[in-house]
């Protein structure tokens, strides 16, 4: 240090000055921590919680998944696939190709493509024993009410999906028609063919 | 140096970090984006560029379009319909309904509540996601998202709308010639438009009586048409240019920005 600067140090401290510990005022404490705090709710609105495919003016995945679109007949379709796959795909195969000795196939089979559908809905709805010829084949079957349980939309998406899938063109079912024949066949013990072929397509 | 080590420690750990944010948390975040399937199809996007509009992705970055315009469309927000798909058996009773219902601009649970009434009155309604956005109706059907870009490199993003917004440009001017002539004489087609001409990308030919016009020739609109004897004939620059603005198109809903198409029955 030379004179100059040797001169210009406070006279009676009788050292070099030295910073000390000096509280923070609590104002900026205060300050500090609101900020946290709007940011973090900022964060909560804004962020999407870092999900790639949340973009604004989205704010979370579940929103999102609230504006996805749903056309009538594709998500009727998309139900209709999700209830074959769990109820009826496991004997008549997600291919609907059936299994043998088990349950016939459905793809092209003459009982679905039919021009109405009242023949078809009574099969899941009252369940299926004795002989029937699907496809040129013979099938002794004894099939439970399987489409009971199911509620009238489902029913109705299910055998719409089987109706239009795996090269079947045949039309749609509604949920209301579904609920007239199941009115209609309310308390039926398990059919025939002889009493499908009674009843009006 | 006394602190030497600390000094290497703090500029290495504010470095690193900075690396983290910038680099490693968006291609975590971002970096495994892949082709996804369109809402409700069973169609793919996007589509890989075809060999002309990849060439002219080149064209497009080395002409600097990029410098005027984005490739970004912006959406402020979204909005439910409600679309009457059937008026079933009681239609008096469902219009009736409709007339007292406001069916345009609603959230998602309005939406539902509004369909949930017009059902019991024995209707059935689809409801339709609509984006909304000062950009939409002029730029795009829905906001630009990661996905968009999954084939282009460099993205030609853009910061500054000297011109529109080129993100959709296909689905607005999907005629081949009109990209052709709008990249010869601008104003030929868009009157007062304050783009350069590009012609170096173009080669004005003398045709002599005897010989054909080739047949890539721009064909003007009235009163630009190049002097009787000769023709405009795109060079492969500016036809690469014009396929990759043909390939510039935003039309697929998908997850992470849906929207119900509009179907246009042909």
């Amino acid at each position: 240090m030379n004179d100059e600067a040797k001169s210009n140090c406070p006279a009676n401290t009788g050292g070099e000055p030295v910073a000390t510990n000096s509280p923070v005022p609590m104002a900026m404490v205060v300050l500090t921590l609101t900020l946290l705090f709007l940011g973090g709710v900022y964060f909560d609105h804004h962020s999407g919680w870092f999900n790639a495919r949340v973009y604004t003016p989205y704010v979370s995945a579940e929103q999102l998944d609230l504006y996805q679109p749903k056309s009538g007949a594709a998500a009727a379709a998309a139900q209709g696939k999700k209830v074959y796959e769990t109820v009826c795909g496991i004997c008549h195969g997600n291919d609907g190709m059936g299994k043998p000795a088990m349950a016939p196939p459905l793809a092209g089979s003459e009982w679905v493509i039919t021009a109405g559908f009242h023949r078809l809905a009574q099969i899941p709805l009252n369940g299926l024993n004795g002989n029937l010829q699907v496809e040129g084949k013979d099938w002794n079957l004894n099939m439970a009410p399987m489409g009971a349980a199911l509620s009238d939309a489902d029913l109705a998406a299910v055998l719409t999906y089987i109706r239009t899938s795996w090269g079947n063109k045949a039309g749609a079912v509604s949920a209301d028609d579904v609920k007239t024949i199941r009115a209609a066949a309310a308390g039926h013990p398990a059919i025939s063919a002889a009493q499908l072929n009674s009843i009006p397509e | 140096m006394k602190n030497g080590f600390s000094v290497f420690l703090a500029s290495f750990l504010a470095l690193s970090l900075s690396w983290c944010g910038f680099v490693l948390g968006p291609a975590k975040q971002l970096g495994t984006q892949k082709q996804a399937a369109v809402l409700n199809s069973s169609d793919v996007y996007p589509i890989q560029r075809s060999g002309a509009a990849a060439l002219g992705l080149q064209v497009y970055r080395a002409n600097g379009c990029a410098a005027c315009h984005t490739e970004q469309v912006r959406q402020d927000g979204v909005a439910c319909e409600v679309v009457l798909a059937s008026a079933g058996k009681k239609p008096t009773a469902v219009s009736n309904l409709l007339s007292t219902l406001k069916l345009a601009g609603l959230t998602k649970e309005e939406a539902d509540a509004a369909s949930d009434k017009i059902s019991g009155a024995g209707g059935t309604v689809e409801t339709h996601v609509v984006p909304v956005g000062v950009e939409i109706p002029r730029w795009g059907l829905r906001q630009s998202v990661a996905a968009d870009y999954l084939y282009d490199t460099p993205v030609q993003l853009g910061s500054l709308r000297a011109g529109p917004d080129l993100a959709n440009v296909a689905a607005r001017f999907p005629d081949l010639n009109w990209q052709l002539v709008h990249l010869y004489a601008p104003q030929a087609v868009v009157k007062n438009s304050a783009m350069p001409p590009f012609r170096f990308l173009f080669e004005v030919r003398n045709i002599k009586p005897a010989d054909t016009p080739s047949p890539d020739a721009l064909k003007f609109p009235q009163g630009f048409a190049p002097p009787a004897g000769s023709e405009v004939v795109p060079t492969t620059e500016a036809k690469e240019l014009a396929a990759y603005l043909l390939s510039l198109k935003v039309d697929a809903p998908l997850y992470e920005a849906p929207f119900t198409p509009v179907m246009t029955k042909p």
